[in-house]
């Protein structure tokens, strides 16, 4: 155990300022190291370590260092040394790396907060960084990193009103887990977690607020992707479990079972590789985001291993869609086939990775997603039950069978399916040491999930604090994976001819996007209008205004009728004296009859 | 002290008196006698209003030839008329300089000047309301002769029509007196303020109609100002400042003092159509002296229906009648003063130096004649009422004042006077500052009706004071409210 107070986020941000003056060879490898370095160092400071700063005049916490963080450095460290050496394998510039490695940073530096305001301020400069990350790409993804900001902008702001609620309740950022902290954890009032839980909602990809992530992953470098598909969905998630740090909340929760069966429906009906991989974010973050809405030891025991997790093996996924994309230069599934027998490693490393996100025993996504589904067998009060099922089980065991499905229609017609025409080079030696290390990791935690265990913030094997403990491999955990597997195969049979016919289905965005650019047009439009319309307004009014000035007794005459001669407005002495005898015998019949 | 208080009246009469006397003897011997009796009025007036805010008692009274109050003339100084007082002896002082050069030179000019400034401080120190009435008449028919004063025929029937508009308000002010006489048997303010309460209500209430139609005439408000704009556009450049910086003040002031001294507040509360004729004469001139003015097209009819709109404002605060609208009222009653005074003083210089008399030859005055118009602008900007100059000040407690009374419509024609002063002064200071001059001969008009001729020291020395003051008064007025309270008190008791 180690003293310091030095935030882990410090070396990565500084090494994002070195890399774009190094040579790319240089660049790339200290950029792996100070990522990686994070990882024995975060292992190695001690639980309730420190670092109280005054932040615009706040009391803030720079870092604060408890099991929950601890976990979320240990794989943001990992996930971004592999992403290094693999985007220097795939012949990323310099200049995205550093972007990246900021983005990493400031994931580090959100995670590592020790209060609301901190960890708002490594959260937009997330979104800054990581839309940077999309642009630097240029052509397409410019257009859908505008989106992605403006995504993030809006979610930022909702959670950015729910910390200044927060202040005005307690009078403190400072989170209830912290020395001098309120009293009570998570976000007082009855507003403020609703604002904040949108705000999250649209970094974790809510159903309706998650158009973003499939509009956008998809998009950039391929290297790009591997490290977005990371750090805002997760960090996100470790949001939402601030915001309900004691009991969950049941809406969302059942919010993360809609996510899972929605996320993997719309990934069945996709054809572009990384596009389904994103709907996958979104089903698996969902698995996350109900059990940080079931609330007991448990589920967030297995929230926090599934981002471990699927850190690991969506991280991968990527890697294996990258490398495909680098080779053939072909995004869509319907183009390829065929590829196991050119691409053994990357064939390798896919089945790892879709065996692990689909859950199947022996595969690390077995042991998390079981714990989660087991932590929804004994919820409390799960609103519906089915037979001896609660409603939210059956939701994930569902969105289970539809990723089981989909990852066997990417494996499927990417690697098996026909055969490929010519010669396709597997991954270069960079790509493959990054995807053999990280599939030998999904391996490994798979079949030694106590290694998983011994990292967890929370102790899933003894009781307390988890009221039933979770062992990983019993026979109906091995049935019931089995039984998904089996599921999905048939499903997959039985779909497989109609979704060959089906062409793009559209998301919610393609609504909200015309909402949006109809609903602009019209309020431009409507306010130059009016304007227009004032504005002739204003100008008649002043050009008859300017005639009486000017001509005032001209005017008169055109009032009385009489447009030649202009009436001479000035009283003589005789109109004046009687004004005056008027004005008199008005006053005093005023004033003596009233 | 107390003896002092009727030479505020003895010194001018003397100097006129002396002034015609001496142009008997040897002619253009006028302007040093008057100077002489306006400094001496100057120190009278000043010693009397720093007793009057010193230490002394608020109200220094005098009663004439040894007889006793309710029957002999009585003469009061308060803090109110000091005010005026001071107002009056330094404005026609300062105009006086101005006059030196700029004419009309004659000794009988000078010695009705002097009598003008008799009658204007007389109606400020009498406490009798028939004396003011005697005042009165000597302060109208001085201004009369003075306006016809001018040398072309313009003047004389501009001279004619005042004469005949302003004999009519005074025969109503008189009318009204004889009313009041007539339900009380007596004719001492303070008096008349004690049995008016048990007089018969209907001869009160004609009474204080014919007196205040009569004084609405002298004052020029809006529809009763006819003779004004032609009486100031035909006379002398020397007699429109005095007359628009003194005459109409005066008689707004005994407007505020037969209102609050003669019939008090309780007499507005309990006759409100009284209180409402005083606001619908406020808001009407203020509204259509501001629109008028902005349709004239010659520089001297700007600044006099500009003068029916400002004296709207001092109606206005006479209506609301708390502590702090009144103070408003003498704050912009010293201020409209100095500030239109100033600038027909300005007006007559631009005139002299450039021969502009129309909006439009003010184009690109800045360059032509510098000075005058930088004190044309200043005094424009305080018209307007921009902090921190008197204009402001003056508006500033009349608002705060119909603001703490609840009117709140009022409110918004006092704050809407603002713009509409912005309407026509900043028209003449964008042509002055930023617009090329018109193509004019070098040897100034055209028409060769005058000759640009230079203006003297003193004339520069008045226009620039009064820019001066129109400034640092403003800075003054917080330290005056405060000086004023014992007086209102008194009044509004």
């Amino acid at each position: 155990m180690i003293d310091t107070f030095v935030p882990p986020f410090v070396p990565v941000l500084v090494a994002a300022l070195l890399v774009p003056f190094l040579s790319r060879r240089t660049g790339h490898a200290l950029g792996a190291v100070a990522s990686a370095a994070v990882v024995p160092y975060v292992w190695l400071v001690a639980t309730g370590a420190h670092l109280p700063v005054k932040l615009f005049g706040f009391h803030a916490i720079l870092l604060n260092v408890d099991p929950f963080s601890t976990l979320m450095g240990l794989i943001f460290g990992l996930i971004g040394a592999a992403g290094v050496v693999y985007s220097y394998a795939s012949d990323a510039e310099n200049i995205q790396t550093a972007f990246a490695l900021g983005y990493v940073g400031t994931s580090l530096g959100a995670v590592f907060a020790g209060d609301w305001l901190t960890l708002i301020f490594f959260w937009e400069l997330m979104a800054a960084t990581s839309t940077l990350l999309v642009w630097h790409y240029g052509g397409k993804a410019v257009r859908a990193g505008f989106r992605y900001a403006l995504a993030h902008g809006i979610g930022g702001t909702l959670l950015l009103a729910a910390i200044i609620w927060q202040f005005a309740e307690t009078g403190t950022f400072l989170f209830g887990s912290v020395p001098g902290g309120p009293e009570t954890a998570g976000l007082a009032g009855s507003i403020a977690p609703v604002l904040a839980a949108l705000g999250i909602g649209v970094n974790v990809g809510f159903v309706g607020l998650h158009a973003w992530l499939p509009d956008t992953y998809p998009r950039p470098h391929i290297a790009a992707s591997v490290f977005l598909c990371v750090f805002t969905t997760k960090t996100g998630v470790y949001g939402l479990y601030r915001v309900f740090p004691e009991h969950g909340n049941m809406a969302v929760a059942y919010m993360g079972g809609a996510m899972a069966v929605f996320g993997a429906m719309m990934a069945l009906f996709q054809n572009d590789m990384r596009r389904l991989l994103s709907y996958h974010i979104q089903s698996q973050v969902g698995y996350m985001v109900a059990g940080v809405g079931i609330g007991s030891a448990l589920a967030q025991a297995g929230a926090f291993a599934h981002v471990f997790n699927h850190i690991l093996y969506k991280g991968l996924l990527f890697m294996t869609a990258g490398v495909i994309v680098y080779r053939t230069g072909e995004e869509r599934l319907p183009k390829l086939g065929g590829l196991a027998r050119e691409m053994p490693i990357t064939a390798g490393a896919f089945t790892v990775a879709a065996l692990s996100i689909s859950g199947f025993p022996g595969f690390n996504g077995f042991v998390s997603k079981g714990i989660i589904i087991s932590a929804s067998h004994y919820m409390h009060a799960p609103l519906v039950t089915v037979g001896e099922f609660t409603g939210l089980q059956v939701l994930l065991l569902l969105g289970g069978v539809g990723t089981f499905m989909s990852f066997i229609k990417f494996g499927y017609y990417a690697f098996f399916h026909g055969s490929y025409d010519g010669t396709v080079k597997d991954a270069n030696r960079g790509q493959a040491a990054a995807m053999v290390a990280i599939a030998a990791l999904c391996l490994g935690y798979g079949l030694y999930p106590e290694g998983l265990f011994g990292i967890l913030p929370i102790d899933v094997t003894t009781n307390p604090p988890v009221g039933h403990v979770y062992t990983t491999y019993t026979m109906s955990h091995l049935t019931e994976g089995v039984a998904l597997a089996v599921l999905g195969v048939i499903g997959f049979v039985l779909v497989k001819a109609p979704l060959s016919g089906l062409g793009r289905v559209p998301d919610v965005d393609a609504v909200y996007n015309r909402v949006l650019f109809y609903g602009t047009r019209a309020l431009v439009v409507g306010v130059t209008e009016l304007y227009a319309a004032v504005d002739r307004v204003v100008v008649a009014a002043a050009s008859a205004t300017a005639g009486v000035v000017r001509a005032p007794d001209a005017v008169a005459g055109r009032l009385l009728g009489d447009t030649d001669s202009p009436v001479s407005l000035r009283a003589d002495y005789s109109t004046s004296i009687l004004v005056v005898a008027v004005v008199v015998a008005a006053f005093v019949v005023a004033i003596t009859a009233l | 002290m107390t003896d002092l208080v009727p030479f505020v009246v003895a010194v001018p009469i003397f100097g006129s008196v002396l002034a015609f006397a001496a142009g008997i003897a040897r002619p253009k011997t006028g302007w040093p006698v008057a100077a002489v009796a306006s400094l001496a009025q100057v120190a009278v007036a000043g010693v009397l209003a720093a007793a009057t805010f010193g230490a002394g008692p608020a109200r220094i009274a005098y009663v004439v030839g040894g007889f006793e109050t309710p029957f002999g003339i009585e003469l009061v100084v308060d803090g109110l008329s000091a005010t005026v007082l001071v107002l009056v002896a330094v404005v026609s002082l300062g105009v006086l300089a101005y006059a030196r050069r700029a004419g009309p030179r004659s000794n009988a000019f000078y010695a009705i000047y002097m009598l003008l400034v008799a009658g204007l401080s007389g109606m400020t120190v009498t406490a009798d309301l028939f004396n003011m009435y005697v005042f009165l008449e000597i302060t109208g028919l001085t201004a009369y002769a003075l306006v016809a004063a001018g040398e072309d025929s313009r003047s004389t029937v501009a001279a004619l029509k005042y004469l005949l508009v302003g004999t009519f308000g005074a025969s109503l002010f008189l009318l009204g007196i004889g009313y009041a006489y007539v339900g009380t048997g007596t004719l001492n303010m303070a008096d008349l303020a004690a049995k008016l309460a048990d007089a018969d209500p209907v001869l009160a209430q004609a009474a204080f109609a014919l007196i205040v139609v009569g004084l609405f005439i002298k004052v020029a408000v809006f529809p009763l100002h006819t003779w004004q704009p032609d009486a100031y556009a035909g006379a002398p450049d020397t007699v429109s400042a005095l007359i628009s910086a003194l005459v109409s003040t005066v008689a707004a002031y005994a407007l505020l003092r037969v209102v609050y001294t003669v019939f008090g507040a309780g007499f507005l509360d309990s006759t409100p159509v009284a209180r409402a004729i005083l606001i619908g004469g406020a808001v009407v001139s203020i509204v259509a002296g501001s629109l008028l003015a902005v349709s004239q097209s010659e520089i001297k009819r700007v600044l006099a229906y500009s003068s029916v709109s400002q004296f709207g404002l001092i109606l206005a605060a006479i209506a609301i009648g708390n502590d702090t609208a009144l103070t408003g009222a003498a704050i912009h009653l010293v201020g409209h003063a100095v500030m239109k005074g100033g600038l027909f003083l300005t007006a007559g210089v631009v005139a002299t130096e450039t021969g502009a008399r129309t909006i439009d030859e003010f184009d690109g005055l800045a360059d032509r004649s510098p000075v005058a118009a930088g004190a044309f602008g200043v005094l424009a900007v305080s018209m307007v009422g921009v902090p921190p100059t008197v204009g402001f000040a003056g508006k500033w407690y009349i608002a705060i004042g119909a603001a703490e009374a609840g009117s709140w419509a009022l409110l918004a024609v006092i704050v809407a006077s603002t713009l509409l002063t912005l309407a026509y002064f900043l028209r003449l200071v964008e042509r002055m500052f930023f617009r090329a001059p018109a193509t004019v001969p070098a040897d100034g008009r055209s028409d060769g009706a005058e000759t640009p001729a230079s203006s003297s020291t003193g004339m520069y020395a008045t226009v620039v004071g009064a820019t001066v003051c129109a400034v640092a008064l403003g800075f003054g007025a917080f330290v005056y409210s405060t000086q004023m309270q014992a007086t209102l008190t008194q009044l509004l008791s």
